[in-house]
Order: C-alpha cells, then sequence, then structure tokens
C-alpha cells in the first residue's frame, strides 16, 4: 500500500449535513458526518438503500443536486481547500482532474450514440486538454491494464460491451484526466459475481499502481471486505460505526454493524444463527429528528435512545455512536442480545391451502 | 413433482451483415423438482438460468425435450390445455417495483387473480377479501396497512412479499424465484429467504431459486439440491451443502472463490481458484464449453464434450474430465 506516497491527497469531511427541501421542509439526508480519507487508502462507506450515502459521494464533488443542499460543514481537499465553497469554473475543473467520480450504474452512464473514444475526446475538450493524443494514448494504456484491448474499446459503442467491460471504461473515464482521488458508487452492482471479483482486483491494484485515494460506496459489506483498508457505516444519514474494516468485521461495536454481518447469508455456519434484521431502514422522511436513528430496530435500545443524541467514542482507531456501547464501555463486553426474527413466521398456519 | 427432460432452446439473434446467428441458451437440461422441493439454479448472466424459469412457467417455449407436471406430459397437450398446468407454477422476478401496477392499491391487486378463482371454484365474493388478509398474513405483512397502500408507499422487501402473496393467489405448487432477493436491502434479504423456505414448510410448496449468489441458496433449505449451469449445460448438480463444501467442477469452484471473504471474520479457503473473466461466446463451441476459461484443462477438454454424470468418486454428478475436490469456501475465524 502506498500510504507515503506523496500523490495521494487527503480528504477532510467535517460535520457535514446535506438536507433535502421537501412538502414537509428540509429534511436531513446526511447529518454531522466527520470522515477522515486517510491519503493512499480505500474507505468503504456501507449503508442500506436511503442511508445518505450516496449523498455522502456527491457532496465530495459538491455536485448535490437541488432540491437538496450543503446545509453546514466543509470537505476539504488536499491542494484544493473546501470544496463546498468552490463555485462556477473552479468547481467544473476540480470535477474529473482532482476528484474522478465512477457513477452507480456506470455501465448505463455512456452515451450510447458514440464510441467510447468520441465520450473521452469529448471529455478531453471540456477540461481544456491540449493534448488530446496524449488523453487518447493514456486511456488506451488504462484499458489495456485493466485486461481489455484498449484501441478496441475506444473504437466500440456502448452496446458492444459487456456489463464488466462498461464498468472499466467508467472507471478509465474517472482517472484519465490523472485524478487522486476517485469515488465509486456502487462499483460491481448487476455484475456477476465472478466479474465482481475481477473488477475488485483491477480496482485494488490501480489505486496502489497510481497512489490514489478511494472512497467506494456500496449496500454490500462483501465488497468493502474485499478492498477497504477502512469501513464507515452509515445508517438514515449518520455514520454509526468507523474503524479498520477487519477489526470492525471481526468485532462489530455498533448493533446495526453487528445485525448487518448477521444478516449477510453465508456458505458456511448454521444457517439458523442467520437472520433479518426486524424491521425497515428509514427512508427520509421517517428518520427520527431526535435520538438514535437506530433505535426502532436495535436490540440494546435502553430509553436514553429515544431523545439522547448516541456519544461518539473514540476507541484507539475506531469511531462508534452508540449509548450502549458508552454504557458498556470500562470492561469490554458484549452486551447479551437476541435479536427478533423478522415476522415471517407469525400468520396463520393453513394446511388445508394446498389441496 | 416437476421433470425435465433434455429442454433444450436456441435464440435466434437476427444479426447484421453475416446473417442470423444461433445462441443455444439450453442444451439439453435435465431436472426435477420433488412437491415442497427446494432446487436452486446457480450461474453467470446468460448461462440460461432465467430461460429455464420462464420455461417453467409457461411464459417461453422450448425447442425439444419434455415437461412433466405431476406425471401429464406437456407434449401430449395442445398449448391451450396446458395453460392451466403452467399456472401451477408462479415466477416471482427480480424487481418488485417494476412487478406491481403503481396506479393499483395492493387491495386491487390481489383482487383481479382472486376474483378469477373465485370464479373458477365458486366462491362468494366476501371470500376474497378475507383471502386477501389471509395470504398477506401469510407473508408477514399486516394487511391493514398495506391493503389501502399503492406500491409506492411500501419498501422494496414489503413489495417482494405483496409480489409473493399475489402469486399465491391461484394456489400454486411452485414458486419460481428468479433473483428475488438481489434488489431488495440486505438487513431484509434474508427475510424473504425465510419466507420463501417457510412457505415450503406449510404450504408444500415447491422453489425454484435461481440465482447467481450460491450462498443464498442455502437459505431456502438445506434439503435442497443446487444445479451449476454454464452456457446452457449443467455442469454439476448435488445437495446444496455438498457442492458448497466439496465442488469438483472448476466451474463451480470459480463461482465459489469468487464470493467476497469478509476478511476479519472468515479465512478465505485453502485452494481458492483464481477466476478468469468470461470470454467471448462467439467462439466455437467444441469440447469442453468451459474449457477457455478453466485453469485445469488439457487437450482432451479442447476437443471432446463431458457429459453429466457421476464417477463413483463423488456424491454429485458433474460434467468435467479431470474433476477434483478443492477447498475454496472461505470458514468462519471468529463467531459474532
Amino acid at each position: 500500500m502506498s500510504v507515503t506516497d506523496k500523490r495521494a491527497p487527503g480528504v477532510r469531511i467535517s460535520d457535514l449535513s446535506v438536507v433535502y427541501r421537501t412538502q414537509a421542509g428540509e429534511l436531513p439526508a446526511v447529518r454531522g458526518v466527520d470522515l477522515e480519507l486517510v491519503p493512499g487508502t480505500i474507505t468503504g462507506v456501507v449503508g442500506e438503500s436511503g442511508s445518505g450515502k450516496s449523498t455522502l459521494a456527491l457532496s465530495l464533488l459538491n455536485a448535490v443536486q437541488p432540491p437538496g443542499r450543503i446545509s453546514s460543514g466543509s470537505v476539504e481537499i488536499d491542494g484544493l481547500g473546501d470544496v463546498v465553497s468552490l463555485t462556477g469554473d473552479n468547481l467544473r475543473k476540480a470535477r474529473g482532474r482532482h476528484v474522478g467520480y465512477v457513477f452507480q450504474a456506470a455501465q448505463n452512464s455512456l452515451n450510447p450514440l458514440k464510441t467510447v473514444g468520441k465520450q473521452l475526446l469529448d471529455l478531453g475538450r471540456s477540461h481544456d486538454v491540449d493534448d488530446l493524443p496524449g488523453l487518447v494514448k493514456e486511456a488506451r494504456s488504462l484499458l489495456d491494464r485493466m485486461g481489455m484491448d484498449g484501441a478496441r474499446v475506444l473504437d466500440s459503442h456502448q452496446h458492444e460491451l459487456s456489463g464488466g467491460m462498461r464498468q472499466r471504461v467508467g472507471i478509465m473515464l474517472a482517472l484519465v484526466l490523472n485524478a487522486h482521488i476517485v469515488v465509486l458508487d456502487e462499483p460491481t452492482t448487476a455484475l456477476d459475481m465472478i466479474t465482481q471479483a475481477t473488477i475488485l482486483r483491477i480496482i485494488r491494484e490501480v489505486h496502489e499502481e497510481r497512489g490514489l485515494t478511494t472512497l467506494v460506496i456500496t449496500h454490500d459489506l462483501g465488497v468493502v471486505a474485499e478492498i477497504a483498508d477502512r469501513l464507515a457505516v452509515m445508517y438514515g444519514g449518520r455514520l454509526v460505526e468507523q474503524g479498520p474494516t477487519r477489526e470492525v468485521l471481526g468485532a462489530p461495536k455498533h448493533p446495526y454493524t453487528r445485525g448487518l454481518l448477521q444478516a449477510i447469508p453465508r456458505l458456511v455456519g448454521d444457517i439458523d444463527e442467520a437472520r433479518a434484521l426486524p424491521g425497515r431502514p428509514p427512508t427520509l422522511g421517517t428518520i427520527p429528528p431526535d435520538g438514535c436513528v437506530f433505535r426502532e430496530r436495535c436490540a440494546v435500545r435502553m430509553d436514553v435512545c429515544e431523545t439522547g443524541e448516541p456519544p461518539v467514542l473514540t476507541i484507539g482507531p475506531r469511531i462508534v455512536a452508540c449509548h450502549a456501547e458508552a454504557g458498556e464501555r470500562e470492561p469490554e463486553s458484549e452486551p447479551a442480545e437476541e435479536p427478533e426474527k423478522e415476522t415471517v413466521t407469525t400468520g396463520p398456519v393453513r394446511g388445508e391451502e394446498q389441496a | 413433482m416437476i421433470t425435465g427432460k433434455g429442454i433444450t432452446k436456441t435464440f435466434r439473434q437476427r444479426g447484421g451483415m453475416l446473417g442470423a446467428r444461433d445462441v443455444p441458451a439450453l442444451r439439453g437440461v435435465d431436472f426435477s423438482i420433488e412437491k415442497g422441493g427446494a432446487v436452486s439454479f446457480i450461474g453467470e448472466s446468460g448461462c440460461g438460468k432465467t430461460t429455464l424459469g420462464r420455461i417453467l412457467a409457461g411464459l417461453e417455449s422450448y425447442d425439444s425435450g419434455e415437461i412433466v407436471i405431476d406425471g401429464v406430459p406437456m407434449s401430449s397437450l395442445r398449448p391451450k390445455q396446458r395453460q392451466p398446468h403452467f399456472r401451477r407454477v408462479q415466477l416471482i422476478h427480480q424487481d418488485p417495483y417494476s412487478a406491481l401496477n403503481p396506479a393499483r392499491t395492493i387491495h386491487q391487486t390481489l383482487d383481479a387473480p382472486l376474483s378469477l378463482r373465485a370464479k373458477q371454484t365458486g366462491r362468494p365474493r366476501s371470500w376474497m377479501d378475507e383471502r386477501a388478509e389471509e395470504l398477506l398474513g401469510l407473508v408477514g405483512l399486516d394487511p391493514g396497512y398495506v391493503l389501502p397502500r399503492y406500491p409506492h408507499q411500501l419498501s422494496g422487501g414489503m413489495r417482494q412479499r405483496v409480489v409473493i402473496a399475489r402469486a399465491l393467489t391461484v394456489d400454486p405448487d411452485m414458486l419460481v424465484a428468479d433473483e428475488a432477493t438481489s434488489m431488495i436491502d440486505v438487513s431484509l434479504r434474508l427475510g424473504i429467504l425465510a419466507l420463501l423456505k417457510d412457505l415450503r414448510d406449510r404450504l408444500g410448496v415447491s422453489v425454484l431459486f435461481i440465482t447467481h449468489d450460491v450462498a443464498t441458496a442455502r437459505y431456502i433449505g438445506l434439503d435442497g439440491e443446487l444445479y451449476v449451469i454454464y452456457r446452457g449445460q449443467v455442469v454439476e448438480r448435488g445437495p446444496v451443502e455438498t457442492i458448497i463444501s466439496d465442488p469438483v467442477h472448476p466451474y463451480t469452484q470459480s463461482l465459489l472463490s469468487a464470493i467476497p471473504v469478509l476478511h476479519g471474520l472468515e479465512a478465505p479457503g485453502a485452494e481458492r481458484v483464481v477466476p478468469t473473466e468470461a470470454i467471448d461466446a462467439g467462439r466455437p463451441d467444441t469440447g469442453c464449453l468451459f474449457a477457455a476459461r478453466c485453469p485445469f484443462r488439457t487437450d482432451r477438454c479442447e476437443s471432446e464434450r463431458p457429459v453429466l454424470g457421476h464417477d463413483g468418486g463423488t456424491a454429485q454428478e458433474h460434467a468435467c474430465f479431470h474433476p477434483q475436490r478443492r477447498s475454496v469456501v472461505a470458514t468462519p475465524a471468529v463467531r459474532l
């Protein structure tokens, strides 16, 4: 890992809040998030739909679209300053040059009417690249590096490429302007298992070779487990836990992280031990304004969770925001817990249904 | 019980200058599903697993082979006569967001098939409301909450449960779940799997589970069978736990090796096969279909096609000239 690589910039997100204007007033999609992307590392943000993870990622480009807006906080990027205060041309230049972004469903974000090469030239012109042949050369070598025939891919239309190939084209477009911060939003969704494994390996290798600072946004803990150095878990717009990936997965401290790990179908082990989390993730409109956002689904909920903001505990390299964890702090014992199964087995048993 | 013998299906791709191209989707697939049983089809996209599911639900024709539903060979019936048989197989597909009419409440959604059912069985209208509530209860939903609502007011997990309830309105013998959990939030996915398992236990519905995620296949029942499909051919078949713990076909091993390891919680399998990616499907189909991607191929694999069968040394059937057990699956390192 190239942690000491001088080119890799760091990112410090401080007290970031993003709100969306709705009929019910402005509702927070991201609230009070503090997150540092250490230069040269891969950080994985994990969350379910509506957790605010994509909104968080867009904030890195100051690209939250109306009716959303960044209501407070800052995103400091080394060599660029606070992205939140950038506007106009400066902001446009920063996107692509400093921060490369691979969008969710990058497979479908290409223009179906133009070859990949033409789209590459469009990108170059809009960023005032003088040396377009050099850009093409760079693009080709990036594609070759990712195990494709670069020249052929540049001559192809989107429909001639498979999902895994399009995803690699997305990564190429994010890197070709020499950005050293890369954001990948759900990089492997809708890909087959084997293609996913290949793409993850490529992300890891390219990250190391080019000395990048990488942020991966995903709903899949497995993806983060494979490639991320640090893991941040989001729920209801909050970061509830973060730390080194292996430590968090090996000994999760937040009840949500624990529940999520238990809810993943696994290849080995007792299938009765795995269980779905009760309830469902909150949406923008149902995120509770006060207290802990996870309390409704939490097995170790206490009275204080209803009203009190969970204290943010820093334990070595790990950070966790939870009342229960705060109470348990001194002797490090796991709270005994037995989360309820989802209510699938409560209906009446009707044997005669199947005649 | 539903069995299939030698199911073959070829799609004709209307090409450009070179004329039509034949794309074999299924190459003589045999299978059988007991009443109340669970069978999973595993494979990458384009392997034919979805086509097989659609054929079973009567939504797709097949070129040759025979499907027998409860002893009745479908080839002995005229297309019209087949319909009631195929209706007993209900398809639940990947996307619960597009499977429900957004302009109809859940009550209206369930009413349509139920009124048909009431007419068929001579039941009164009052039975329909009772039945709708009963079915929603069965899939773990609160009828009072769900019935008056529109699809957009429900979460993905709830919608998928509504889709399952709708499939149950016709009292099916089999549910074909095609990637039914892949668009559901991770924390709720297991609930849908548990529901399918529960419906097997309680209603005796058999479940055909189509997925690319092997791990989920265990959760609809450990008594289930796994079919690993590669480019239209079943390359390995056997009990779920056997295939996962002792796979002998290199393709199965690649699939299992590609599943992310939860480092910190699990240790990777000792003999993980580094998967090769899908290659151009346009190459000629001589020899083993997987040969081009197989790290263990020999000359024989290039020229001769292995067929599915036992070879005495393994518990499962496989189509490989060089079957060898490899432990590729991650093992738990820590207990939560």
